[in-house]
């Protein structure tokens, strides 16, 4: 009887690989898959930088419990930077995507320190982490050096891999998809290691967190500065496809989707947020394609709907309905993150 | 137990996934091979005329004038049977809305160069929103007919875009041309002009159409304000104005600041003899006199069409536009409506002179270069009454109108061989 219950755990967790595997190998060939149409593969690029922000925010947000609302802001910081050294200096997009990670950091280091210091939480630090986007897009709007009011365009390029330009929109795909794969294997990496646990304990609740020796600032902060430099990384990539940048990238919309995407896919789940992202994206981008030019704006009407459904119906987000789901099929011995 | 029959090995798992990728690859490469490539040769059925303009967000205003203009003509073009060259085929039109942002005239038009397989774009009459699809246009040879004004459009090396309506600078030279014809009527000369312009690309070239045309006259402004285009309260730029004292204010606005300039100017009292504006957006126009009402009086705008024109066929379609929308078509319609006679008797020539490939992006370029209009529907609504492209792919021919508010409507009163009436001035 020990041998069979032993051959079933190893069929199981061979079937949690395979889970992963099959979904990487899907996202290697979906470009060809979708013909390689440069349309569809834009649309599909976006996606996965959005989802990448989502899992991102996990770290500050599901684990470490802080609304935060500053997505927008080192999004659109990676754009402004890496398309900034690609514009007036020629720097390639690769040493961009550093360089404005490294500054969102900064950036979100020199906001997070005095927030977490003086004990800014919940809704207050919410609201100060919006206005940052505010503020930012003020910022870069009056610095025309940098930025300013008129579109800067990136120089065309057919195929240039090591400046980052490139015509064929695969090349971006490729690029987020990695972007993607890294991102989940570090926000896996912290929630299975010591920070993990601590920011879970801080969520749970920060004072006796804290009076158990946790140093909530700390954790806290490298939760915020991690995400950060993802974000920013995912604005460098976006700004150099599009090929031009302009503050109207500081964006608040990008913060309200992360955060709304993240909570209905289940707080601090690992699977739930990006599995919904990539869902409700795509459902979005159609419902835009099909409807959004018959009667202009539908499309978000729509999308606010099913939002509100899954509110409503699922308080707890997707996540918890994905664990019964795997558990079933035995993909999943115990919920990889528990609430 | 069950689940003992189905466990996999990780070989097994391996030797799935790569199953499955060699699937996919060989099944998408024998899927494009096998494809009906697009029919060369074959009879042409319709041609795909892509349109992109701000639908929804802050120029709505303009891109929904366009986008009637469109339907009207397209229609008239098909039921007075297609395109006679090409079999009779039919424009099929794509509208697709820029949400009046960059991103989203870009991804409008990568879905109509890659999913709707347009021939030609129109677009997307912000510059800045134009600019952004080149990039996807080029590489596709798609030919882009802009209805954008400002002047490096057509000057940063992209092969395949034409522009008919007369360039932002032109539009700023037009005005000041008939601020100094105005003052001189009266005896008099501009002595203290200030311009005032929105930061947008727009705004910043035609300013500097003001201000170059003003330097070759010898006259220097006392003052170059430049606001943000989401301003919501004027009243700091019509102080600093009123501090330059100016004798006349040249200024360069989209839609929802026009009308917030033009109440401002009147609600804190601002004494100026005239008022100019120019750039085609706001002010004179029918949407501007509604939001601003009688704030509006007295002032003009420049426009690259004129809804006065006196030519047969003008006369009718601006009566039929009126009937069919309720309003006078000014800048976003005339555009549309010339761009698209002319796209038709470009895909006309380019049927006759390339009986194989008339579609073609080289082809229907070169029919457009070899067009000189001076009669049809294109040359008898444009203002100067000829089309023909000059190298840069500019109309040589451009020519520019300025229509003033005059008891509550707009009026052409410049260039004046053609006005309908004499300008009104000074200001009271």
């Amino acid at each position: 009887m020990a041998e069979a219950e032993r051959f079933v755990r190893k069929a199981v967790n061979m079937n949690r690989n395979l889970f992963p595997l099959l979904l990487a190998a899907l996202a290697m060939v979906l470009p060809f898959i979708l013909g390689l149409n440069e349309y569809y593969l834009f649309l599909t690029t976006l996606i996965l930088l959005y989802t990448s922000i989502v899992v991102a925010w996990q770290l500050i947000g599901g684990y470490g419990g802080q609304l935060d609302l500053g997505a927008g802001a080192y999004h659109g910081l990676g754009a402004i930077i890496t398309g900034y050294l690609m514009v007036y200096h020629g720097i390639s997009g690769w040493l961009g995507l550093i360089v404005s990670g490294l500054a969102a950091a900064g950036v979100a280091f020199i906001i997070g320190y005095p927030s977490f210091r003086f004990g800014i939480r919940e809704v207050w630090y919410a609201l100060s982490s919006l206005a940052l986007v505010l503020i930012l897009q003020k910022i870069f709007l009056l610095w025309t050096d940098v930025a300013g009011p008129l579109e800067r365009y990136i120089p065309y390029a057919a195929f240039d891999p090591f400046f980052m330009r490139s015509g064929y929109k695969a090349f971006y795909y490729y690029v987020s998809l990695a972007l993607l794969a890294a991102t989940f294997v570090i926000v896996y990496r912290v929630r299975k290691g010591k920070t993990g646990l601590y920011l879970l304990s801080i969520r749970e609740n920060e004072e006796a967190a804290e009076m158990l020796g946790v140093d909530i600032r700390k954790y806290k902060l490298r939760a915020l500065m991690i995400y950060s430099f993802i974000a920013a990384m995912t604005g460098g990539i976006y700004t150099s496809m599009v090929g031009f940048y302009h503050p109207t990238l500081f964006d608040s919309w990008i913060s309200i989707q992360t955060v709304t995407l993240a909570i209905a896919g289940g707080l601090g789940h690992f699977w739930g947020p990006p599995i919904l992202s990539v869902i409700l994206l795509s459902v979005q981008e159609y419902l835009r394609i099909s409807v959004g030019a018959v009667v202009i704006g539908l499309h978000q009407v729509i999308f606010g709907i099913i939002l509100v459904l899954i509110i409503l119906f699922k308080p707890d987000g997707i996540g918890p309905l994905i664990d019964s789901f795997s558990k079933k099929i035995g993909l999943m011995k115990a919920p990889l993150v528990s609430r | 137990m069950k689940n003992v029959s189905k466990a996999l090995t990780r070989t097994q798992a391996l030797v799935i996934v790569a199953a499955l990728v060699i699937v996919a690859v060989v099944g998408v490469g024998v899927f494009t091979v096998f494809l009906p490539s697009t029919p060369s040769t074959a009879k042409i059925s319709e041609v795909r005329v892509g349109l992109v303009e701000p639908l929804s967000g802050a120029y709505a205003v303009f891109g929904n004038e366009a986008k009637m203009a469109a339907e009207l003509i397209v229609e008239e073009i098909n039921s007075k049977g297609g395109i006679a060259s090409l079999g009779g085929a039919k424009i099929r039109l794509f509208v697709e809305d820029s949400k009046s942002t960059a991103d989203g005239a870009r991804l409008a038009a990568e879905k109509l160069v890659n999913v709707d397989g347009v021939n030609v774009l129109i677009g997307a009459f912000i510059s800045a929103h134009t600019l952004t699809m080149l990039d996807v246009t080029e590489p596709k040879k798609v030919v882009v007919m802009a209805d954008a004004l400002v002047d490096y459009l057509t000057a940063r090396g992209f092969k395949y875009i034409v522009r008919l309506p007369p360039k932002a600078s032109v539009h700023g030279a037009t005005s000041v041309d008939f601020a100094v014809a105005v003052f001189q009527q009266a005896g008099a000369k501009i002595q203290r002009p200030v311009i005032v312009h929105f930061d947008g690309l727009f705004g910043e070239v035609t300013a500097d159409g003001i201000y170059t045309r003003l330097r070759d006259l010898g006259i220097r402004p006392v003052d170059r304000i430049k606001y943000p285009t989401d301003i919501t309260d004027m009243s700091p730029i019509i102080e600093r104005i009123r501090q330059a004292n100016p004798d006349i204010v040249f200024v360069v606005p989209y839609y929802a600041d026009s009308v917030l300039f033009a109440k401002a100017v009147k609600s804190l009292g601002l004494k100026v003899q005239f008022i100019a504006g120019a750039g085609g957006t706001g002010l004179s126009d029918p949407d501007s006199i509604k939001a601003a009402g009688d704030a509006t009086e007295l002032m003009t705008n420049t426009y690259s069409y004129d809804p006065f024109l006196p030519t047969e066929y003008n006369k009718q379609l601006v009566q039929r536009f009126q009937s069919k929308y309720g309003k006078l078509p000014t800048e976003a319609a005339g555009i549309i409506f010339y761009t698209l006679w002319t796209l038709k008797e470009a895909l006309e020539l380019s049927g006759k002179m390339f009986p194989d490939k008339p579609l073609d992006g080289d082809n229907l370029m070169k029919a457009l270069f070899e067009l000189d209009l001076r009669s049809g529907p294109a040359a008898e609504t444009y203002p100067s009454g000829r089309i023909k492209l000059g190298p840069s792919g500019d109309n040589i021919y451009a020519q520019a109108v300025v229509l003033q508010v005059q008891g509550g409507k707009p009026v052409l009163v410049y260039p004046f061989e053609k006005a309908q009436t004499k300008p009104l001035f000074p200001r009271p």
